[in-house]
């Protein structure tokens, strides 16, 4: 078994400070107990996650085919970090809801009872990055950076929608690359225009070729 | 490990490591601790001389795996200066208890007296023990540590399973070692750093290279990070692993009791 990095070590550490103070996270944690799940995060890592006597424990990187010796995993999850992380983020529900699984993206294997109890583990041990920072750093700073950083993320969203929206424009108005949704109603209106009438002129040649072969 | 565990010996015909000398079994306790008597008013020193102060971070990352809680109770084996001792201290507070356990008293009075000028009295116990043969009942403890101290451990096996014995059902160990190191290109420097700046240093600073010496050829002799982990599991920890740290030079390894 290869070391486990010591990054998965801190976010151990981060995830168990969160279990102790979330009433659910603890009655999730205790129905898990001496159960454990494999993450697969495809392309990134793969990890081994744990729960024993109300206490995560993260390992890996793990050989997906291979398993340690006595230390079975219950179930397994795999997917892309994108789609995980949606998982995780995703509304409340169960993994069988497809509106948490984002397509195929998303494959659970093995106990599907115990896959989805640590999915919800996991949404209640997200961390509270401005509680976390206060540890740090004091109340106050923390408040004020969480508020810098969640300005900096609204003015990223809206600077990612606003270029989107003038590249789109530009290359629909400007460039004509592409043509715009209005153009593109009316172009396709206009295709099944004339199909309809390409047909109805069809019928009526084949009436008269019917008519002409008809004897007098 | 180069310890003999032929069924019918008994321990007087056994031999093993110290250091690179082979001598017999029941020795090598008295000589770690006549080791140990030498150095002990100058270990922190040396310590932070050796690592160059990295010893604290490895310390403070080993802290922070502990996951304890205020109320909690820990024990620090082979607990030397107490360094782990006092971050455990301050995770348990003052409901929690923290117990100190060497089989060197002069160490251990060292790390007590340190603790106690640091403030830290009430929840404190500190005794001299075996790690082979811990002094108390079946699940005690919620995290039991040994920093820096399997390697002049005897019977590694026997102190493995002494320890999960005495860890609560839950309850973790964690093993701060020296290690193997993890890139081969890291060996040459880390074996002429070992086998002559240290023994230098201990010469110059404490006045004893011989226990430097013998510092540096256990570090060899100790189990590297897959062989401790099998020795782990052997001893029956669930959700055994190793965590390198300054490119395996040391390692942190942690299992669970169930």
């Amino acid at each position: 078994m290869p070391a486990t990095p010591v990054w998965l070590a801190a976010l151990e550490a981060l995830f168990n400070r969160g279990l102790h103070s979330s009433a659910q996270a603890l009655v999730l944690a205790k129905r898990l107990d001496t159960t454990a799940l494999r993450l697969d995060v495809i392309g990134v890592t793969s990890i081994r996650a744990s729960v024993i006597g109300a206490r995560l424990a993260l390992a890996g990187p793990e050989p997906s085919a291979m398993e340690p010796p006595g230390e079975r995993v219950d179930a397994s999850i795999s997917g892309s970090p994108l789609a995980l992380l949606r998982l995780i983020g995703g509304p409340e529900g169960r993994l069988g809801n497809r509106r948490n699984l984002p397509g195929a993206a998303v494959r659970v294997r093995g106990d599907a009872e115990i896959a989805n109890g640590y999915r919800q583990l996991f949404v209640h041990l997200m961390p509270d990055f401005e509680e976390e920072l206060a540890g740090l750093v004091g109340d106050l700073p923390a408040r004020r950076l969480s508020q810098y950083a969640r300005g900096a993320f609204k003015w990223l969203r809206s600077a990612r929608r606003t270029t989107g929206e003038n590249l789109a424009e530009y290359l629909q108005e400007e460039s004509r690359d592409l043509v715009n949704t209005t153009e593109l109603d009316e172009f396709l209106g206009a295709v099944d225009t004339l199909r309809e009438s390409v047909d109805r002129l069809e019928a009526r040649l084949t009436r008269l070729e019917l008519r002409s072969k008809a004897p007098a | 490990m180069g310890q003999a565990f032929r069924a019918g010996m008994s321990n007087s015909d056994r031999s093993t490591d110290f250091g690179f000398e082979k001598v017999p079994w029941p020795e090598k306790a008295a000589r770690v601790r006549s080791v140990f008597d030498s150095v002990a008013s100058k270990y922190d020193v040396m310590n932070d001389l050796m690592s160059l102060g990295a010893h604290r971070l490895w310390k403070h990352f080993t802290l922070s795996l502990t996951g304890l809680r205020r109320g909690q109770r820990a024990l620090d084996v082979a607990a030397g200066t107490g360094d782990l001792a006092r971050g455990m201290l301050r995770q348990v507070g003052k409901e929690g208890r923290v117990v100190l356990s060497d089989v060197n008293a002069r160490m251990l009075e060292t790390g007590r007296d340190r603790l106690i000028d640091r403030g830290f009295v009430g929840n404190l116990e500190c005794l001299v023990a075996d790690a082979e043969r811990l002094p108390f009942a079946d699940d005690s403890f919620d995290c039991v540590t040994i920093g820096f101290g399997l390697r002049n451990v005897t019977d590694k096996a026997a102190a493995l399973r002494s320890m999960r014995r005495v860890l609560k059902p839950g309850g973790q160990l964690l093993i701060l070692e020296f290690s193997t190191p993890a890139f081969a290109a890291l060996k040459p420097i880390y074996d002429a750093y070992s086998f002559h700046a240290l023994p230098l240093l201990g010469r110059i600073v404490a006045g004893d290279a011989a226990s430097y010496r013998y510092l540096a050829e256990s570090i060899r002799m100790h189990p590297d990070q897959e062989s401790l982990l099998d020795m782990l599991r052997a001893a029956a920890f669930a959700e055994a692993r190793y965590h390198n740290l300054s490119g395996g030079i040391v390692a942190v390894h942690r299992g669970y009791k169930t």
